[in-house]
């Protein structure tokens, strides 16, 4: 036997407009609306703005650059999550010796900020003091190292690099998600 | 863990864009809104998904929005204020022969938008129009003057 | 930044495709301009996101169609002209008892679309129709003549 349906007299529960149309409108809920709704876009217009200028990555404010010596380092300060980023390192001549330049990264660029290829290949790769240590045969004059990166997951990381001879240079690159 | 996150927060996202965006669908949509959805959708989409492509992933993040849905869908049942927050409130855009120039106004809705509703019920003119009302699903709905 | 510039680009290319490519979606959207919107749609996405994936991008990128819609839809609401350029305009195709057969060509409109938004609304017969009009979001409205109102 099926239960009988629970029932309930119909009445004018929505509000009427003039006594005649119900419609049930809540003009005071939607002033206060738009005005946060122009809240909004006047946010959004910044965000893009921001955007614009490079400061969530890929653009003039998300790049990095160090001077140190004879090592030159240019960098993206915001980085994106799985996207693409090459930090190229120049070396001066004075930063070449016996026809080779070392170089000692910290683990976080191999790790954190997910290095995918070293372009030249180094001569040798060795593991060691938190990090690893590249030998690349450079024959005089200016060259320059790139480190393909591939960051894969988000968050702020602390990176440094060392040249022999040269003050250690440290930075920290933002992940954006 | 992250996908999941990433849907749930992509899903937020979407509503809220969605619902500031502003509210012309219904029958007032035009094949250009028509493509909007799709754009802000697909790209949602593709954040979402990122580079996880795996249809494990795939299942959590439908069933992480189908979840959310759910709960919006029954709280907005619940609770007449949260409804109002994702739907918004009907609105009087015409009334016995007098527009309302400001919700008109910020609703993007012009006399145009009213009459092609007019039109749809068979009328021939805005004189006919007794009341014009902005519905919450972004469709106008006309009641005829007695005659 | 390069995605915001190409969220604007495509936008605008996206308004200016349809516009041009499509009055019939809405109203009578059939299952060949569903696949043609979606379609389009779905390529502007990938050369808007391009290899960077990130939720960051993407929101960006959202934000930008979203103000940009916002600035349209104003700009249209302001000025009927601008409105005119980025909807159309209704049509007028059936003009009592009479076609307008070029504009009918014009927009591939034929007898039979306006008669079934006749059916729709209960008519049985075109003669019952004053005035057909194609209106902006595609769909067809029907004004009755008053002798088949009466009738009915």
């Amino acid at each position: 036997m099926p239960a009988a349906p629970h029932l309930k007299p119909v009445e004018d529960t929505v509000p009427m407009v003039h006594g005649e149309v119900a419609i049930g409108e809540d003009l005071e809920f939607q002033r206060r609306w738009w005005r946060f709704e122009r809240i909004v876009w006047i946010a959004f217009a910044l965000i893009v703005l921001l955007d614009l200028l490079g400061v969530f990555g890929k653009g003039y404010f998300a790049k990095g650059h160090i001077h140190q010596g004879p090592v030159e380092v240019k960098f993206e300060r915001v980085e994106r999550l799985g996207t693409p980023s090459i930090m190229t390192i120049h070396f001066a001549p004075e930063a070449i010796h016996r026809g080779t330049v070392q170089l000692w990264v910290s683990e976080s660029v191999v790790g954190d900020l997910g290095n995918r290829r070293i372009i030249p290949q180094p001569e040798s790769s060795t593991v060691g003091n938190s990090g690893v240590s590249y030998i690349f045969p450079a024959s005089g004059g200016r060259s320059s190292v790139l480190f393909a990166l591939q960051p894969a997951s988000p968050g702020v990381f602390r990176f440094a690099l060392r040249v022999p001879g040269v003050n250690e240079i440290r930075s920290r690159v933002v992940v954006m998600p | 863990m992250a996908a999941i996150l990433r849907a749930a927060f992509g899903y937020c996202f979407l509503i809220f864009t969605v619902r500031v965006v502003g509210r012309r669908p219904g029958k007032q949509m035009t094949p250009f809104e028509f493509v909007l959805i799709f754009f802000i959708g697909g790209l949602m989409l593709t954040a979402m998904v990122g580079d996880e492509a795996s249809l494990t992933n795939a299942i959590g993040q439908i069933m992480t929005i189908a979840i959310m849905h759910y709960g919006i869908a029954w709280l907005r049942q619940r609770s007449p204020r949260f409804a109002s927050m994702t739907d918004g409130t009907p609105l009087v855009l015409l009334e016995k022969g007098q527009w309302r120039i400001g919700t008109m106004f910020n609703s993007r809705i012009t006399d145009d938008d009213v009459m092609a509703a007019a039109r749809d019920k068979g009328l021939s003119q805005l004189a006919q129009v007794e009341y014009a009302i902005l519905e919450r699903n972004g469709e106008i709905s006309i009641v005829s003057g007695d005659r | 930044m390069a995605t915001v510039l190409h969220a604007v680009f495509g936008y605008f290319f996206l308004l200016l495709t349809v516009r041009i490519l499509t009055r019939r979606p809405g109203g009578q959207l059939t299952l060949f301009e569903f696949v043609i919107v979606f379609l389009i749609g779905g390529v502007i996405i990938l050369s808007t996101v391009g290899k960077d994936r990130s939720l960051t991008n993407c929101v960006c990128a959202i934000i930008t169609v979203g103000l940009l819609h916002q600035s349209v839809s104003w700009l249209r609401a302001r000025y009927p002209r601008f409105g005119v350029i980025v909807d159309g305009t209704p049509l007028l195709v059936l003009d009592r008892g009479k076609w307008d057969t070029d504009l009918m060509k014009k927009m591939r409109l034929d007898e039979n679309d306006v008669m079934a938004a006749a059916r729709s609304k209960g008519l049985t017969s075109l003669t019952q129709i004053k005035y057909a009009v194609l209106e902006r979001n595609g769909s067809i409205s029907i004004i009755q003549a008053e002798a088949s109102k009466s009738e009915a």
